[in-house]
């Protein structure tokens, strides 16, 4: 059978980088970020806030092949900014996103199981 | 550019939550990160799981691969899943599987001395990790989320009163009914598409309110591993190129 081996869907090849940069040669301030073993859960969130930033002129992404367990995002931002740091920041605030997400949900459960105990 | 922030501030609201069953509202964020949530809650929480059978001895009707593949259908207690590391990346054990850091052993052993048929159930497994066991729950797993709707506009004389916006499937009906009665545009419709409700089904693994809150973990610790890591090289590259332009 020619079957992928299961483990290629989640182990980075050796000698591959998680993530690389590649710059375009022929529109400034534009570049490409393949990034192994990921899929939409990291694309689509990723090109989601890059929308959110006003530098960004251009962020999307692509999943070359189904069987190919990579993505390509490819960003083009305006001269104040460039992929590197517009790419950096999205990732930032993502992050932070989640933690504030995190101490809401256990605030939220502290609250709903107060309501309860008070016989609600 | 310090101290830019283009962040979102997403709010909560449990409407429901049980062990193995979880309802809540998600507000102020977008449908990728809701998303996302829900593949990683899917595929990407870990479990634990029987992956390793060995067979000492087996003389029961059932050939030994039958029961090693129904082995690892049984769903186990998985709270410590999140603190134990993949046993392909265990550096302990070279990835055998084997040692405590990333594996938990069970044992079975049982005889039929009788002439009638005997039940094996995941309670005659034996675990060696207390905390580790079956979990004596049929496995279901289902995690869904759908967008509520905004009242309708209200203008004129007519009150349109919304009775329940999540039962309201998007049918156009009220549009073409405000038509009907020659007042195009009456009403408008408008999704609201910073809210979703989400089901969160466990198999009892782990409960669901925790099957949150390791989801929002593993994305955060997807999100770093995609952190670029030469920003050196990059930022360089990105110099030579403005010196570039400027020369
Ligand atoms: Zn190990």
């Amino acid at each position: 059978m020619n079957a992928p081996d299961r483990y290629e869907r989640f182990v980075v090849p050796e000698g591959t980088k998680k993530v690389a940069y590649e710059r375009d040669t022929k529109i400034v301030n534009a570049a490409s970020f393949t990034i192994e073993r990921e899929d939409h859960t990291i694309g689509n969130i990723l090109r989601m806030q890059l929308h959110r930033d006003p530098n960004v002129l251009f962020a999307g992404y692509k999943l070359p092949h189904p069987l190919q367990y990579k993505i390509i995002i490819r960003i083009h931002t305006a001269s104040q900014s460039s992929p590197t740091q517009a790419y950096t920041q999205s990732i930032d605030d993502l992050d932070r996103e989640l933690d504030h997400l995190k101490k809401s949900l256990e605030e939220e459960k502290r609250r709903y199981e107060e309501k309860f105990r008070q016989g609600y | 550019m310090e101290g830019v922030s283009y962040q979102r501030f997403p709010k909560v609201k449990i409407r429901e939550m049980k062990d193995d069953y979880m309802k809540f509202e998600l507000r102020e964020t977008d449908a990728s990160m809701a998303n996302a949530l829900r593949r990683v809650m899917i595929a990407e929480v870990p479990t634990i799981a029987i992956d390793l059978v060995e067979i000492e001895a087996n003389s029961s009707v059932l050939n030994d691969e039958f029961i090693a593949h129904r082995l690892g259908l049984i769903p186990l207690v998985s709270d410590d899943a999140m603190g134990m590391r993949f046993s392909r990346d265990c550096d302990a054990c070279d990835g055998d599987g084997q040692c405590e850091y990333c594996s938990v052993e069970f044992h079975l052993n049982v005889r039929c001395d009788s002439d009638q048929t005997l039940d094996v159930t995941s309670n005659d497994l034996r675990s060696t990790e207390p905390r580790v066991i079956p979990v004596d729950v049929a496995a279901r797993s289902l995690a869904s989320e759908s967008g509520g709707f905004d009242s309708p506009d209200q203008r004129l004389d007519l009150t349109v009163r919304v009775v329940d916006p999540e039962a309201y499937t998007y049918d156009e009906e009220v549009i073409k009914k405000a038509e009907a009665m020659g007042k195009p545009g009456l009403v408008e419709i408008y999704a609201k598409e910073d809210s979703f409700i989400f089901t969160v089904e466990s198999t009892g693994a782990i409960k669901s309110y925790q099957m949150v809150i390791n989801a929002i973990e593993i994305l955060k610790q997807k999100l770093d591993a995609v952190r670029l890591q030469d920003t050196v090289d990059a930022d360089i590259g990105e110099l030579t190129q403005h010196l570039g332009r400027g020369l």
